[in-house]
């Protein structure tokens, strides 16, 4: 099967010590890479305020990974995720169909500029386009 | 900068008309799109998503924000994402 994108967000409970979060990230990590995905990135964003208040806690310790596989690892990631509870969020989004979809937008776009460019140039050879 | 947002931008009428709601007719005007949606929308980008989020936190309509009903979905839809992730806000007070 085609390998898929992902984005993996979650918010740890902001009174973690910091050795255990670094733990729970490498565990993670190694979570993906057991499952057979890889990790194409690793963002530690770190405490950040959050735009309302999770578990009585308006701040949260910010993580992202992006990985790359089948499904299979985002799978038994979630469950750990979900019983975990130093992990007070979690989200996924699937990102390879999106990006996908925007490199067409941007072809297209480029297309359309160069097209015009040209037409501007030589107005001349193609009076009875559009 | 402006010549070239300009120029990707398709050419189309700018309508001028009526509208009848309840007894006195509202005049509207279609506007070109404001602004160029970047091709892919990131739903962790906070500082561009919170253009389209006013004050109270709700989604900007479209005939606010003026921009593409395409686009508008791409953007309600990075929106909501952050919204999950305590990133933007459901309501703010």
């Amino acid at each position: 099967m085609a390998n898929r994108t992902y984005e993996v967000m979650y918010i740890i409970n902001p009174d973690t010590d910091d050795d255990r979060i670094a733990k729970l990230n490498e565990a993670v990590g190694k979570l993906i890479e057991k499952e057979g995905g890889s990790i194409v990135r690793m963002d530690d964003i770190g405490r950040r305020r959050m735009a309302y208040q999770i578990q009585k806690k308006s701040e949260g310790y910010y993580v992202l990974f992006e990985i790359e596989g089948t499904g299979q690892e985002i799978a038994e990631l979630e469950r750990r995720m979900r019983v975990n509870d130093m992990i007070m969020r979690y989200v996924t989004v699937r990102v390879d169909e999106d990006r996908k979809a925007a490199e067409k937008r941007k072809a297209k776009r480029e297309a359309r500029i160069a097209k015009r460019a040209k037409f501007r140039a030589a107005p001349a050879e193609a009076p009875a386009e559009a | 900068m402006a010549d070239k947002e300009m120029d990707i931008l398709d050419d189309r009428d700018l309508g001028v008309g009526e509208d009848v709601i309840g007894d006195r007719p509202r005049r509207y005007q279609r506007r070109r799109p404001r602004q160029v949606v970047p091709e892919y929308v990131d739903w962790k980008d906070v500082d561009y998503l919170r253009q389209f989020v006013p004050e109270r936190g709700k989604i900007m309509p479209r005939r606010i924000s003026g921009i593409s009903a395409k686009d508008q979905r791409r953007i309600a839809q990075a929106i909501k994402r952050a919204r999950s992730m305590a990133l933007l806000p459901f309501v703010a007070d």
